[in-house]
Order: structure tokens, then C-alpha cells, then sequence
């Protein structure tokens, strides 16, 4: 699904240059589930962001599904990201003026489907993280952790072929953080390949394969049994 | 997606409700400043348009030379009509004359005395478009001894009996049958009549003004054939004044040209001196860019609201970019979001038109036509709407949909630098308008106080003026005159041909300093008590008096300015002559120069002026002894009763002739104060918006100063100073451009104020003043604020 080559990411400011992605390749397999860890600034994030196809690299090369999309503008990047992506965020990311509903129906709304079509989708994935029945609240009456479930909801309302979550516990008690990743487990049952970025041992342990990395570079890996 | 893209419009619209509310309120006024000059503009630029043969319809003008300045004089006598169809058979259709009289109409035991009396010809109703509810337009007026009024005269005499046949009687002497009504005059139409009376009336009485070429009295409209050029019309008209007043034009020692000027041209013709109504176009596109400019002001004030808060909304854009959102739609979203608000406010801006509506025609002083039922009005709305929601949302669309996913969703933006000047830029420009409008208004209370003030020369104070429009009263002048005198309290009475303000004639003269040459002087015909009436200040000579047998026909005064184009000092000029050539036939002793005094508008200089006896009475100047007119203007209307019975005694004050020179100018004052007022709240209401916007921004940083031991002041001084820059800078750049234009405005006064320091120092203050409070207000909460709840803020 995902192979990317010798890429690079540079952060140029007035003073400092950083080097967020230093020649770094990896390999993501469909249906795979991989943990990305390592210490703070190492360049998760960024990798995790151009995976999402969120940010170019600066060189190498990003093969996502066969095709190269290094190159690919914002409108190409943001027809394909739409159709095959989810994202999970560690701060949950909701739109505070939504509804659960709205917020979960917004992904549908760019990918165009129809609105009864939308209704039910919705409401099949609020079923399934268990929170129809504060469809009709805001975020902030929401607990973090059915907050991340609607993130969740959100982010798979598309059945993205790809879901990229980036430290999705982060913000979440042992409990919830737990619920969280149970449902990202079922979700790569189903078929859906995943990314994810934590500082957690433990979260990374559902994973099949940890990448670890370093100053931009991938380090070492674990594959899990 | 647009019900997404409205529903959170809609919550954002909540969620902020200052915003909101400054928002939709900088719009509402500027849109109701624009759709009530937008009515008011429509309305001009309807003038004469619904006349059906409008585009084949002229008004013949003679052109003359005044003072050296073309003249364009819409008065001819009733001669050129039957000499016009006469001569170009085959390109006039029509020619109809039009003469506005002012005649006493009565019925049964009620008489008015009719003021908007039109004498037309027959075909009056053919060639214009005036609607006629009953009578055939071809063949009302037909008979010499019919009469079409309209619907509203038609009530005042009939109630609602039928009045078609009954019979009006018109000046006490001639009788008129009803034969048609006629819809009351619409308000754009620069004819403006109560009844229409056939001009064939007065051949009996003045045949004379039916041939002679040189009684201009009236208006002569053609109508062309369809398709035919006026200006090969008009290339003949130069014979054809050679042919009927070549010799006449060989006597004054000038010539005139005749024109043809279009109808729809007349409106606005520039200092035309008929007595028909006119616009004023450069008035029209001066306002209508002060209302844009509010409006103008209004959208910046949402641009600079939007762009500040374009962080807050970061995460909001991130997200939906993160989604797969592009660009355009983000971009199509914030435009959605502005048109939205520029709706509402249009909604809301009709509401407030309709609630102005009754105060905005008392003060144009006519009724405006219905705008609801105007599509033009519509298209107006969907303008505006479609321009305000591209010109306040597109910066803001723009630059909001620019973020990177990323860093929006972050929230850490980098706004920053650009966005804040470019805020700033805006604020200087708000500013700018708004200083320049208050220069405005400052230079023009001080001008009109100036005119107010200035000593005219001439006591206008406790002056009756008492026109004599009927032939009872001007042919008993005398007699009046000297019922008035026997009244204790009436000082001084005296019979003239103008009042000062009023018009005045002008005649060529001969005189013994340059015999060859023809001097075009004013004048005034009057009586000995001239210069007693108004208190004029003799500088040489003495007074007209009936002391001396001769004096009224052999003697004149003139003023001092007549003097000096004549060549003498005040005392040279006693003992010379001075021949008006065409009203006199024997010479005139100037016996006394009196000092020039304004007897025209202080817009004018004052103009050589010939006064001399003659039996020219067209009113009656009154001056009183006591305070309290009251009791003596009843004891003159009993006299007036006497002297022309059954005619309503009418009468004005001096002073107040003198005030009605100067309406326009009045009326942009109160315009313009207007618009500065509203031009400057909207632009605070912004900067008030951005005040309390910085402000929750930096709560934070105050805490942190106020703990690190800052005062009060220099919180709200650091937080005032960078708002106050920009208002500053914009009200300097002001200071050039309304000296300009203020300057221009004063050219058109002979007499006028000059321009002092203090006039941009108080517009400036004033500005500065207004905004310190805007800010000043949130700085000094923000300041005063207890810092362990600002800091808890983070
Ligand atoms: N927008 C940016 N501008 C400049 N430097 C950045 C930016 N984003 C990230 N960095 C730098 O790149 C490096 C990698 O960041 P990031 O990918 O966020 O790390 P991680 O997620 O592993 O903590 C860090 O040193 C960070 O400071
Ligand atoms: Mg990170």
C-alpha cells in the first residue's frame, strides 16, 4: 500500500534549518497495522502528515496504492486523500460548532454522497462506537474519550482503505485510551490498513510491527507475534 | 455542502455575537445609505422619461452673452411658435407654448389664488405624456374657454362632486368649463402644474405679446417629426432669428443664437434661470459616492473583523482541508458566509429604509414613488449583495483558505505581519473618509456662518415683503402704499422691481463716460423711498427725492461698483449721465452713488447697479416699527383685502428671502453632517471591534505585565497606541484631500471664508477623540482587569 523511498523533509525557518525526515524508506503492507515510536522531534509527525498526504516532501519518493504521488498538487492530494484516508488525532480535532452528527457526516459531504445516503452511513458508524446516542451533542459536552470515538467515527465513516492516527491515546485515560484501541484493532480485522504514532508501549503492542525512529531515520523494527 | 457550509455560518454567527452584531450593523447603515440614495437617484434619472414622443420633444432657448458668460435663456415670446411652424413645415410636427401663470380661480364663494397655473396650447396634451382621466388630450383645451385640472385641484374645488362642466371663473373676469382632469403631476417631471388653461385666453387682452418678438414670457417646446436630426435644425435657426429679429438685434448692439435642447436634457441643465425644477448632478454623484464609501467603510470593517479572527477558525479550515476540502470550496464557503451577512443586513436595511422613508421625503421635501413595487430596486438589492459579499469576504476567504492543514491545526498561524498591516491599511483608509467628510461639514457650518453673518449692506430685519401677482394690486400700488404709511406702525414702505435676493433686471446702458460702448448693468425700478426702506448708506450725491420735480425721469443712482466699471470716484460721477436704451427715452442724471450692498446671493460679486424711478411695481417692501409683527401684519392684510378683494393675502419676511438663496447649500450641510456622523460610527464600530478583539488576545500578556509590576496607563497606553497610529495617519492624509475639495466648494461663493489651521486641527480632534474612546474604553477594562483571571485565560 504504502512504499516510500529515501524521503526527506526540511524545515527551513529565518535561523534554523531542521531536518524532520533524513533519506528515510519504509514499507507499509495492505491490511497491516504499524506503530510508529520514538522520542519527541524525531519527525513522527511529519511522516505521518505526508503519509496523509497532508505535506510534500522535499525529495524521494512516495508510492501510495502504485502510484508515485510525491509530485501530486493540492487538488490531487486532496481527491485522493478524501477517498482513501481517515485521520485520528491525539487532540481529537471535532469542529466545536457541529453536532456528532455533522461533525461525522462532514467527510461524506467532500466525497459527495447523497444526503439520505449520508444519514444512514452516519448513523451505522455512531452505532458501531456506541455513541448514537449523543448524536445530536456538541463536542464539548462530550467525555475526551467519546470525543475520540467521534474522531474515530469520523475518521472511518468513508471506509478509508487507510487510517493514519497520530498518538490517538495521547489524551485519553488507560480505560478509554484502551476502548480506542480495541476499536482500531477491529477496524484492521475488518481489512482497513493502519498508522499509528504513540509514545505507548502498550498501544503499540496491538500492532503487528513497531517502526522506530531517530533524528528523521528509521532505527530498528519489531515485528510482534 | 451549502447546508453545512449555512449552518455553520449560522453557529459561528451565534458563537460570535459582537462580531456579528458589528458586522451586520456597519452593513446595515451602509446599505440603507445607499438603497435611500439609490431611491433618491432613481428618482433624478427618471426626470421627463415617461413622456411617450419624449425623444422627438425640444425646448426652444434663445442663447445670449451675460457678462461674458453664455447664457442659455429658455423664455421666448409667443411669436416664435407660429413663426417656428411656419417656416419648418416639414421637420416640426408641434410646437406648444407653455406659460406659468399664477391667476385667482373661484367657484361658487371659494377662490384660491392658483399659483402652478399652466397657459398652454391645445396640443399641450398630445405632445406630453400628462395623464388624463377624463376629456381626449387632442381636444381638451380646444375651446379658449376650457380649463383640465388635476385630480387633487379638482377635490379642493368639488369635493367629490363630477367636475367635468362646471364652470370656474378666472381672474373675477373670464368664465372656464371643466373639460378634463388630469392625473395630479408625477413627481419627475420637471412641469409642474395645477391646471392647464389654453393660451388663446389671453389674445383678447394681450394680443400684443402674440406678435412681438421681443415679450419673452414663455416656454416653447417642439416636437419633431420621428427621425429627424435636431441639428440640422438648428443649423437654420440662425436665419431665421436674422429674419424676424435682426433689427431688434441691430438696436441692443447684440446678438442671440436659438437652440434645441432635448428634454430629457432640461433636468439637469446647470443654472438655468427658469422657474421649473432641476437636479443638480454633480450634488447626485457626490453623495451617491459618500453613501459607496460608508458602505465601503462598512465592508472593511467585516473584512478586518474576519481577517483577526481568521486563527480561530484555523482549526475549522485544517479539519475540513484534512477531510478534502480544496481551495475553491473553502474560498466558495467564506464567500457564502459574507453574502449571508450582506443579506441579512440588506433585509434589514429595507426594514430601516421603509421606517426613514416619511423623514427622507420631508426632508427632499417630495414624495419618493413606491420602491417595493420597483424592479429596479430589486436588481439594486442583488447588486449590492453580490458586491459587498465578494468585497468582504474575499480577503478573508482567501487568506483563511491559504493555511496549511498543518500548521491550522496547530492554531499556531502565522497571520502574523501581513495580515495585521494590511488590517492597518484598512483602518487608515476608514479613517481617512471619515476625517475628510467631518473637514467638509467643519468648512461648510463655517462658510454658512459666515454668509449668515455678514453684513449685507442693507437692513433686512423686520422687512415684510408682499408680492403684487394680481392686477388688482399692481395697479393700485400707489394707493396701497399710502394705506400702508397710515399705519403707526409701518416705518418706511417702498413699490420695486426686485427685492434684494430677488431677481434683478439687466439693461444695456449708455453712458457719458464712454458714450460708444454698451454697459450691461443691473437694475432696479422703484420708488423715492428706496433707499429709506432698506437703510442704504448714500456715499456721494444725495437721495432720489420727490423734492425735485425731474427726478423721476431724469435722475438715477448707482452703486458704487457701477461707478468704479464706469471709471469715477463716487463723487466724480455726480452730474453725469447714464441712458438705459431701451426703457428710457431721454438721459438720466446720476444724482447719488450709494454703497454697494449685497442685492444679490453672496455666491455672486456684486454687479453694477442702476436704481431709478419707474413704474416697474412687482412688490411691496414693508418695514416695521415694533417687534411683534403680528398685529401689523393684520392691519396690512385689512388693507390688501381692500385693495384686491377675493385675492389670499400672501406675504414673507426679508431675512428669510435671504436664507432661501442658500437651500442647496443648507441642504448638502445637513446631508453631509449626516454622513460624516454615520461614516465615522461605522469606522469605530470597527475599530471598537478590533479594540476588544486585540485586547481578549493579549489578556494574558496585561496579566503578566500587571504582575511584573506595569501600571494602569501603560497598559492601555500600550494597547491604545497601535490602533491610534492608523486612525492618526489616516486622518493626516485626510487634511490635503478635503482642503481640496472644500476649496473647490468655496470657489462658488464671491464671498467666502479662508481656510485656518484650526478648522483640520478640530476635524482631527474630533476623529481622534471619538476613537480614543472606541479603544480606550476596552484597554482600560483589559487594564483594570485582576491578572490571576487573566492569566487563568491561557
Ligand atoms: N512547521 C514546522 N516548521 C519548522 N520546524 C518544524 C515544523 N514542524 C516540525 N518541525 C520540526 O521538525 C522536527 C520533527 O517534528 P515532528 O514531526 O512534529 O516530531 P514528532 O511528531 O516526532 O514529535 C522537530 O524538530 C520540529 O521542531
Ligand atoms: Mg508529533
Amino acid at each position: 500500500m504504502i512504499k516510500i523511498k529515501d524521503l526527506e523533509k526540511i524545515y527551513r525557518t529565518e535561523e534554523v534549518e531542521t531536518i524532520a525526515l533524513n533519506k528515510l524508506s519504509m514499507e507499509v503492507k495492505d491490511g497491516e497495522f504499524v506503530a510508529v515510536m520514538g522520542p519527541s522531534g524525531c519527525g513522527k509527525s511529519t511522516l505521518l502528515n505526508i503519509l496523509g498526504l497532508l505535506d510534500d516532501p522535499d525529495a524521494g519518493s512516495f508510492i501510495f496504492n502504485g502510484i508515485e504521488v510525491a509530485k501530486f498538487n493540492e487538488r490531487k492530494r486532496a481527491d485522493l486523500r478524501k477517498h482513501n484516508i481517515g485521520f485520528v488525532f491525539q487532540s481529537f480535532n471535532l469542529i466545536d460548532e457541529l453536532t456528532v452528527f455533522e461533525n461525522v457526516e462532514l467527510p461524506l459531504i467532500y466525497t459527495g454522497v447523497k444526503s439520505s445516503e449520508r444519514k444512514k452511513r452516519v448513523d451505522e458508524v455512531l452505532d458501531k462506537v456506541q455513541i448514537m446516542h449523543r448524536r445530536n451533542h456538541y463536542p464539548q459536552q462530550l467525555s475526551g474519550g467519546q470525543q475520540q470515538r467521534v474522531a474515530v467515527a469520523r475518521a472511518v465513516v468513508n471506509k478509508p482503505k487507510l487510517i493514519l492516527a497520530d498518538e490517538p491515546t495521547g489524551n485519553l485515560d488507560s480505560h478509554n485510551g484502551n476502548e480506542v484501541m480495541e476499536m482500531l484493532t477491529d477496524l484492521n480485522e475488518q481489512g482497513t490498513t493502519i498508522v499509528m504514532v504513540t509514545h505507548s508501549e502498550h498501544d503499540a503492542r496491538y500492532s503487528h510491527r513497531i517502526i522506530r525512529m531517530l533524528d528523521g531515520q528509521t532505527v530498528l523494527e519489531n515485528i510482534m507475534v | 455542502m451549502v447546508k453545512n457550509y449555512l449552518l455553520i455560518a449560522i453557529k459561528n454567527f451565534r458563537k460570535q455575537k459582537l462580531f456579528s452584531l458589528i458586522n451586520i450593523l456597519g452593513l446595515t447603515i451602509g446599505i440603507t445609505c445607499c438603497l435611500l440614495l439609490f431611491l433618491f437617484i432613481f428618482n433624478e434619472f427618471s426626470y421627463d422619461k415617461f413622456h411617450k414622443n419624449g425623444k422627438d420633444i425640444y425646448r426652444i432657448m434663445r442663447v445670449g452673452n451675460l457678462n461674458g458668460n453664455r447664457q442659455e435663456i429658455p423664455y421666448v415670446s409667443a411669436a416664435y411658435a407660429p413663426a417656428l411652424m411656419n417656416d419648418f413645415p416639414d421637420v416640426i410636427e408641434k410646437a406648444v407654448r407653455v406659460m406659468r401663470d399664477n391667476d385667482l380661480i373661484s367657484y361658487n364663494n371659494i377662490s384660491f389664488n392658483e399659483k402652478n397655473i399652466y397657459l398652454a396650447d391645445s396640443d399641450f396634451f398630445s405632445v406630453f405624456s400628462f395623464n388624463l382621466i377624463r376629456g381626449n388630450p387632442g381636444t381638451v383645451l380646444k375651446d379658449p374657454n376650457s380649463i383640465v385640472v388635476t385630480e387633487s385641484t379638482a377635490k379642493k374645488y368639488f369635493g367629490n362632486e363630477d367636475p367635468i362642466g362646471k364652470i370656474l371663473q378666472f381672474n373675477k373676469s373670464q368664465q372656464l368649463k371643466v373639460t378634463g382632469i388630469a392625473k395630479d403631476v408625477p413627481v419627475n417631471s420637471h412641469l409642474q402644474f395645477d391646471m392647464v388653461v389654453p393660451l388663446e385666453l389671453l389674445k383678447s387682452s394681450r394680443p400684443d405679446w402674440f406678435t412681438n418678438f421681443s415679450l419673452n414670457t414663455l416656454f416653447t417646446y417642439i416636437q419633431l417629426k420621428p427621425n429627424t436630426d435636431p441639428a440640422l435644425l438648428e443649423k437654420q435657426f440662425g436665419g431665421f432669428m436674422d429674419k424676424y429679429l435682426g433689427n431688434f438685434f441691430k438696436e441692443i448692439g447684440q446678438k442671440m443664437e436659438l437652440i434645441a435642447k432635448p428634454l430629457n436634457k432640461i433636468y439637469f441643465a446647470a443654472n438655468a434661470f427658469d422657474s421649473v425644477k432641476h437636479g443638480n448632478k454633480k450634488m447626485v454623484y457626490i453623495f451617491m459616492s459618500i453613501a459607496l464609501l460608508i458602505l465601503l467603510i462598512a465592508c472593511m470593517n467585516f473584512i478586518n473583523l474576519s481577517t483577526a479572527r481568521a486563527a480561530e477558525r484555523s482549526k475549522e479550515v485544517g479539519l475540513r482541508k484534512v477531510l478534502g476540502a480544496v481551495k475553491k470550496q473553502l474560498i466558495g464557503q467564506f464567500i457564502l458566509e459574507s453574502v449571508l451577512f450582506a443579506t441579512l443586513a440588506c433585509f434589514l436595511s429595507i426594514g430601516l429604509t421603509e421606517l426613514l422613508m416619511p423623514a427622507y421625503t420631508h426632508f427632499l421635501g417630495y414624495d419618493l414613488p413606491s420602491f417595493l413595487g420597483n424592479p429596479w430596486f430589486y436588481v439594486c438589492i442583488a447588486g449590492i449583495i453580490t458586491a459587498v459579499g465578494l468585497l468582504a469576504g474575499s480577503y478573508p476567504a482567501i487568506l483563511l483558505s491559504s493555511f496549511s492543514p498543518i500548521e491550522s491545526l496547530k492554531g499556531v498561524l502565522k497571520v502574523g505581519k501581513k495580515g495585521t498591516s494590511f488590517r492597518k491599511v484598512l483602518v487608515v483608509f476608514q479613517f481617512t473618509v471619515s476625517v475628510i467628510l467631518i473637514i467638509c461639514v467643519v468648512v461648510i457650518i463655517k462658510q454658512m456662518s459666515y454668509i449668515k453673518n455678514t453684513d449685507l449692506g442693507f437692513n433686512k430685519e423686520q422687512t415684510m415683503i408682499i408680492r403684487f401677482d394680481n392686477y388688482d394690486i399692481a395697479s393700485k400700488g400707489h394707493q396701497f402704499k399710502n394705506e400702508l404709511l397710515s399705519i403707526p406702525a409701518v416705518q418706511d414702505v417702498s413699490l420695486m422691481s426686485g427685492e434684494p435676493g430677488g431677481f434683478h433686471d439687466s439693461y444695456p446702458f449708455e453712458a457719458e463716460a464712454n458714450p460708444a460702448e454698451k454697459y450691461l448693468f443691473n437694475t432696479e425700478f422703484t420708488d423715492m423711498d428706496f433707499v429709506k426702506t432698506l437703510g442704504l448708506k448714500i456715499i456721494a450725491g444725495r437721495d432720489l427725492s420727490d423734492q425735485f420735480g425731474t427726478d423721476s425721469l431724469q435722475a438715477a443712482l448707482i452703486n458704487r461698483t457701477a461707478a468704479v466699471k464706469l471709471g469715477y470716484t463716487p463723487d466724480q460721477a455726480i452730474g453725469k449721465w447714464i441712458f438705459n436704451t431701451i426703457r428710457d427715452s431721454i438721459k438720466r442724471t446720476i444724482v447719488g452713488v450709494v454703497e454697494d450692498y449685497h442685492f444679490a446671493s453672496l455666491k455672486d460679486p456684486i454687479n453694477p447697479l442702476v436704481i431709478s424711478p419707474g413704474k416697474d411695481n412687482r412688490l411691496a417692501l414693508i418695514k416695521i416699527k415694533s417687534a411683534d409683527p403680528g398685529p401689523v401684519i393684520n392691519n396690512v392684510r385689512k388693507v390688501y383685502s381692500s385693495i384686491a378683494p377675493g385675492y389670499p393675502f400672501e406675504y414673507s419676511f426679508l431675512d428669510e428671502r435671504f436664507d432661501q438663496l442658500y437651500r442647496a447649500e443648507s441642504r448638502q450641510e445637513s446631508v453631509l453632517s449626516i454622513f460624516s456622523i454615520i461614516a465615522i460610527f461605522v469606522a469605530c464600530l470597527g475599530l471598537f471591534g478590533l479594540a476588544s478583539y486585540t485586547t481578549i488576545k493579549r489578556t494574558k500578556e496585561v496579566g503578566v505585565r500587571k504582575v511584573l509590576g506595569s501600571s494602569v496607563q501603560n497598559i492601555v497606553l500600550l494597547l491604545s497606541k497601535d490602533l491610534l497610529k492608523p486612525v492618526l495617519l489616516g486622518a493626516l492624509i485626510a487634511i490635503p484631500i478635503g482642503y481640496y475639495a472644500m476649496n473647490k466648494w468655496l470657489q462658488s461663493f464671491a464671498y467666502r471664508i479662508e481656510f485656518q489651521w484650526w478648522m483640520f486641527a478640530l476635524a482631527i480632534g474630533i476623529a481622534i477623540t471619538i476613537a480614543l474612546l472606541t479603544v480606550g474604553v476596552q484597554a482600560i477594562k483589559a487594564a483594570l482587569a485582576n491578572p490571576v483571571k487573566s492569566l487563568r485565560t491561557e
